[in-house]
């Protein structure tokens, strides 16, 4: 009896062993492609270095002149940006992907090929986004501006990335474009997963596509809503790219697109005059996103939790 | 059989040439010197040198991070472009150099000291103080920059126009090219460095070079109401620009200038290059920047571009040695300015005869470059925040309307006074 238990002990071990031997590769790979990182930079915002050479600790003086000193203004400015940028892309993506996904499952002609519309500016690399609509946006010649003259509406001509009050809805707007094609295939796949029995069913009740959309199947897909939204916050807090293919690092006019990718890119690695790298600033900036992006990343972590536990 | 053998023998040739070189990596920022240092390679292989260079040149924006990244991990490339030091050495005691882009790399041990091994007596000491710190020089400098005002000559003499001695001749030029719906100005004003550029090709000659003299020894401030003046003219002068300027790139200044959409650039001499490549046939004249009165001499905005140092831990010191001397050589010089259409930092080249704009730039700067510099190269570079940083993006808010000449030159001092040290007195 006493072997038998033995056995079943070791067998146990064996097992929890083998879990544990299981998980090491992510674990390797999440510690050096993301603890190691993370951790390094955290370090890092204490020092005062230019990317080479010794390091000199300073405390908290990166982190000071980035929320109360010279780089204040400017941070704060990119804060709001980031914000306006998160409002502006889930306004421009979530709402109308949830419209055109309700309009592609509800069997229309030629739904593939809408899905391929919508979808090809996704696999556009940005930098070609970048350059494409610097071309359609140019001021004298670009199609864009060259249209509105030709429709007659001169008026809303404009130097729509020299433009204080238009740069970043300009910005905010081809990201969107970018990305739509993505909100509506979640949004697809979401609803795919509606029973169609209750949607049969609810017809035979004689409620119209309007009703089921709206009692059925968006009560159906809104934590798919939930999870898209915070992802949106969590990108909008850490996005670059776009802002750098369009406006470059000094993210104007007058800093009226800077975000604070933009704002780290500047303080990390320099690149004005002879200006030289300010790792710790750049890293204290990482920081300061990472304690915005946290909470929601841990509420994200959570709804996830309980759509496992649903799904099981 | 033969043709196996003959192969064979190729293969050995081959393979024991590229054994005797020595491989001498660089690395740059500047895509444009690729074909120079294939010259380079050649000629020192025509004089027995055994050494051949790997060029390899990266986005400007990201060779500082690429090349300390590489150091900090232990390697390295043989030869590395490097940028300026302090220019100013009364202060250096003063300022924190550590804001300098070569001060890390000396400061970490990864530069090795040039001094007796190059022969440095081809270039000025005016050009040699922005690599040299306490006594050891650094760098073998490669160029010598000079921003200004460049003109299309066909539309200047279309119209029987001439470069301007003062200010007010200039507004008197664009007045009638306007008339003549010409666009005086093409200004790349979505780029905020050029911007930045612009304000300090102005102001070696508007207020000027002893006004900027004063403003370094802090004898005044950016607040004076001669240098709000100046701001104020360049603020005006925004009229003479292409409509809807805040929207446009310098990659669209290179193309709409050389094809004749304007008359007139704040630009470089580095710009040229591109400007022939979209147009061969252009025709282009430089003038600096007028006086606001007659009598006061113009001055040109020039300052050294960068150098070549050499990797303190290069497996390849020898080899890389021989490439500097020959950079420091009036040869090199030669061949830097007739491949690039630059500047070269040696003196006493001649300048190739097919680029005249080139002659006269160079001819400017040698005989009426501004002492007294306060953007690029100049003092105001050694603190947080620079100079650089103020004026990008405050130029765009001044053209924008967004912010006052006065209030401008007060923000511009409000950042500076902060740091530097003759403001603090």
């Amino acid at each position: 009896m006493t072997a038998k238990v033995n056995v079943v002990h070791k067998e146990y071990a064996v097992k929890k062993h083998l879990y544990l031997l299981m998980i090491v590769p992510a674990l390797v790979v999440y510690t050096l492609f993301a603890a190691y990182p993370f951790i390094s930079s955290l370090s890092l915002s204490f020092f005062d270095w230019g990317g080479v050479g010794p390091k000199k600790f300073i405390g908290l003086q990166n982190y000071q002149m980035i929320l109360h000193g010279i780089l204040s203004q400017e941070f704060y400015r990119a804060v709001v940006h980031n914000a306006i940028y998160f409002i502006g892309t889930w306004a421009l993506t979530i709402i109308p992907g949830l419209f055109f996904a309700f309009l592609l499952n509800s069997g229309l002609k030629g739904t593939n090929i809408f899905k391929i519309i919508f979808f090809f500016p996704n696999v556009l690399p940005i930098i070609v986004i970048g350059f494409l609509f610097s071309l359609l946006l140019n001021p004298q010649w670009g199609p864009i501006n060259a249209f509105l003259r030709g429709i007659g509406l001169e008026a809303l001509v404009r130097p729509w990335l020299g433009d204080v009050k238009f740069a970043f809805p300009t910005i905010i707007v081809i990201s969107s474009w970018k990305m739509l094609g993505f909100y509506i295939l979640v949004f697809l796949a979401a609803m795919l997963s509606v029973g169609k029995d209750q949607i049969e069913a609810a017809r035979l009740d004689g409620a119209s596509e309007m009703h089921i959309g709206w009692s059925i199947v968006l009560p159906h897909i809104f934590p798919t809503v939930v999870t898209l939204t915070i992802l949106k916050f969590i990108g909008a807090f850490n996005v670059f790219d776009i802002v750098y293919a369009m406006e470059g690092t000094q993210a104007g006019p007058a800093g009226a697109t800077d975000v604070l990718g933009t704002l780290f890119y500047r303080l990390a690695f320099g690149g004005l005059g002879s200006t030289a790298m300010g790792m710790g600033l750049g890293a204290a900036v990482v920081s300061l996103i990472f304690v915005i992006v946290f909470p929601l990343s841990i509420l994200y972590v959570f709804i996830l939790d309980r759509r496992m536990g649903g799904i099981e | 059989m033969k043709k196996l053998f003959a192969m064979l023998l190729l293969a050995v040739v081959v393979i024991s040439f590229s054994f005797a070189q020595e491989k001498v990596t660089v690395w740059g920022w500047r895509p444009q010197d690729v074909p120079l240092w294939q010259k380079v390679e050649r000629i020192l292989q025509s004089r027995g040198v055994k050494v051949s260079i790997d060029y390899q040149p990266f986005l400007s924006s990201e060779y500082f991070s690429k090349l300390y990244a590489t150091l900090q991990g232990g390697s390295g490339p043989d030869i590395m472009y490097t940028g300026r030091l302090p220019k100013f050495p009364a202060f250096r005691s003063e300022i924190e150099q550590k804001y300098q882009a070569s001060y890390p790399l000396i400061e970490g041990n990864f530069l090795l000291p040039l001094d007796g091994k190059v022969d440095f007596s081809n270039f000025p000491d005016s050009t040699m103080n922005l690599i040299r710190q306490n006594g050891t020089t650094w760098g073998v400098p490669f160029a010598n920059q000079i921003v200004g005002i460049f003109y299309n000559t066909e539309i200047f003499e279309k119209y029987n126009l001439k470069e301007p001695s003062t200010w007010d001749e200039l507004l008197a030029i664009c007045d009638k090219l306007l008339k003549n719906k010409v666009t005086p100005f093409y200004v790349s004003g979505k780029d905020a460095w050029t911007l930045a550029m612009q304000n300090a090709i102005v102001s070696v000659s508007y207020p000027g070079e002893d006004w900027i003299a004063k403003l370094l020894n802090g004898e005044t401030r950016f607040t004076d109401p001669q240098y709000v003046e100046m701001l104020t003219a360049l603020n005006d002068l925004k009229k003479y620009y292409q409509k809807d300027f805040s929207a446009n790139s310098l990659a669209e200044l290179d193309m709409a200038f050389p094809m004749g959409q304007a008359a007139m650039v704040f630009d470089g001499i580095f710009g040229s290059a591109n400007w022939l490549q979209s147009n061969p046939d252009f025709k282009f004249g430089f003038f600096p920047a007028p006086p606001k009165v007659k009598g006061v001499n113009p001055k040109v905005y020039v300052y050294m571009d960068g150098s070549l140092a050499i990797y303190a831990k290069s497996k390849h010191q020898a080899a890389a040695l021989e490439v500097l001397k020959f950079t420091a050589t009036p040869e090199f010089g030669k061949l830097f300015s007739e491949e690039t259409g630059e500047m070269t930092a040696v003196k006493g080249v001649t300048m190739p005869a097919d680029k005249p704009v080139l002659v006269e730039c160079y001819k400017a700067a040698m005989s009426i470059a501004s002492k007294s510099i306060y953007w690029t190269g100049g003092p105001f570079d050694m603190g947080k925040p620079t100079v650089y940083t103020i004026l990008s993006p405050n130029m765009q808010a001044m053209y924008l309307g967004m912010l006052s000449p006065a209030d401008f030159a007060a923000k511009i001092q409000d950042g500076v006074g902060i740091w530097y040290p003759p403001f603090k007195k």
